[in-house]
């Protein structure tokens, strides 16, 4: 069976719930997990490494045509947007912004849903932008499962509310209820 | 729409996609089929809202049928962006450790490949005329886009100057004021003549033309991030081509070598600025 992969977008607030999931992950997290964060998330070009800090599986900046290898957290670099090539790369562009941002959530997201169709696991989090929300759509219409951060657990709750209104969320989560799901599918994929 | 039928739609958009870029490379000779699936597929998706079309076949006969379609067609899906100063870690590098060799020649040949509307061409020439080496000095500039060369001929920049443009050129190691080599009227800035004499812009394509000159620098970046890695694969070894021996190779910030099977021809001079250097026969 072909392994789920997990696609995270957030803008402004994001860090938070972000840190929350991913330092609940073990150091063998099976599944591949992708991050688009818009500049507004976070004030430093760091985020990598921040991140690395806070959780025990690898992070990495994701360059042009990069191979996907296993127990490994992908961030999109700043300035760019980020596409899924296919099930084993990643590619990037610098066409211009969608909803004002390079890195766009609806970019990474659109494109997952056609690689990994049902096998696409999208979660959007806190923001103060509309984007997002056209890409969840997508996965869901590919079978894929769509995840929102709960408004009242947002610091800006926008994003998730403009999701939920457009009916991209199949559920509306928590941060720990998030990462006690992806641990559910981590066990899942490993039987 | 249910799952097997969006399934089923995405097999018949990427079908579509397949026949268009058939008819571009039949009818217009240009061979867009080494492009990276997931960007050009984005490109093509905005191309059908512009034309106002209801699906991507519907652009074939367009393309089949009218020459202002085919040059409009070919300059959206190649359309390129660009800024002053971009990755100025990687300016300041060249300053640095690249044209104090490059100084050691008696003339100079730069090529800028995948200009978009000319700020890459811009910055060298502002960069060489900083360092004292724009005299005996030939930039080529080169885009498959005819649109974007005929904006970049002009010296225009096509979004104005503001304080980022500024900020990235004091980052680059700049020494005075990047609004000086400008001159500005009806709020328009141009390149100064002096620095724009001493670059060519010229039509070419990587993909299916041969090197364009040979040269102590060649400079592509973020252009491969639209290529699929054999072509990536292809393009480097042109400009590998084009380098004279000890030559430098400027790729962008986000690309790598690392997939290449040029990388062993190539010396890692500054990793985080993207420059490496042509090795010379004797240790390649």
């Amino acid at each position: 069976m072909p392994s789920f992969s997990v696609f995270i977008g957030g803008s402004a607030g994001s860090i938070s719930p972000i840190i929350t999931i991913l330092s609940s992950l073990p150091a063998d997290f099976k599944l591949i997990i992708t991050l688009v964060v818009h500049s507004s998330g976070c004030d430093k070009t760091s985020m990598p490494e921040a991140l690395a800090s806070s959780c025990a599986l690898t992070v990495i900046e994701i360059s042009d045509k990069e191979r996907v290898k296993p127990n490994t957290i992908y961030v999109a670099p700043g300035g760019y947007h980020l596409y899924v090539e296919n099930e084993n790369s990643y590619s990037l562009s610098v066409d211009k912004k969608e909803h004002y941002s390079r890195p766009a959530i609806d970019v990474l997201f659109n494109s997952a849903a056609e690689v990994f169709g049902r096998q696409c696991i999208a979660i959007l989090l806190s923001g103060a932008n509309e984007d997002g929300a056209e890409g969840l759509l997508n996965v869901k219409r590919h079978g894929g499962l769509t995840i929102v951060q709960s408004p009242e657990s947002s610091q800006v709750s926008i994003m998730p509310q403009n999701a939920i209104e457009n009916g991209a969320a199949t559920k509306v989560l928590s941060p720990i209820e998030i990462s006690r799901l992806l641990l559910n599918y981590n066990d899942i994929n490993s039987l | 729409m249910n799952e097997q039928n969006i399934t089923e739609a995405l097999r018949t958009e990427n079908i579509e996609i397949d026949l268009l870029i058939t008819a571009i490379k039949r009818k217009i000779g240009y061979d867009l089929s080494g492009y990276a699936r997931a960007s050009i597929k984005r490109r093509i998706a905005q191309l059908v809202i512009d034309e106002n079309v209801s699906c991507i076949a519907d652009l074939i006969p367009k393309l089949l049928y009218s020459p202002q379609c085919q040059a409009n067609f070919i300059n959206s899906l190649t359309v390129n962006v660009s800024e002053l100063f971009r990755h100025p870690v990687s300016f300041l590098s060249l300053r640095k450790s690249v044209l104090p060799y490059l100084a050691s020649f008696p003339r100079r040949d730069i090529w800028i490949a995948g200009c978009a509307t000319g700020e890459e061409a811009y910055s060298m020439a502002i960069l060489l005329e900083e360092v004292g080496l724009l005299n005996k000095t030939q930039i080529h500039a080169t885009d498959i886009n005819t649109e974007v060369l005929k904006q970049a001929k002009t010296g225009i920049l096509t979004k104005g100057l503001n304080k980022e443009d500024a900020a990235r050129y004091q980052a680059s190691g700049g020494t005075s004021s990047l609004s000086n080599y400008f001159s500005t009227a009806y709020n328009k800035h141009k390149l100064s003549q002096h620095l724009l004499d001493h670059i060519s812009f010229s039509h070419h394509n990587i993909l299916q033309d041969k090197v364009f000159c040979s040269a102590q620098l060649v400079m592509c970046r973020n252009v491969m991030i639209y290529f699929d890695l054999k072509t990536q694969d292809s393009a480097l070894a042109l400009f590998h081509n084009s380098l004279v021996q000890n030559g430098y190779l400027v790729i962008g910030e986000k690309e790598s070598l690392f997939n290449s099977s040029l990388n062993s021809l190539l010396v890692t001079t500054d990793e985080p600025a993207k420059i490496y250097q042509r090795k010379s026969s004797d240790n390649a």
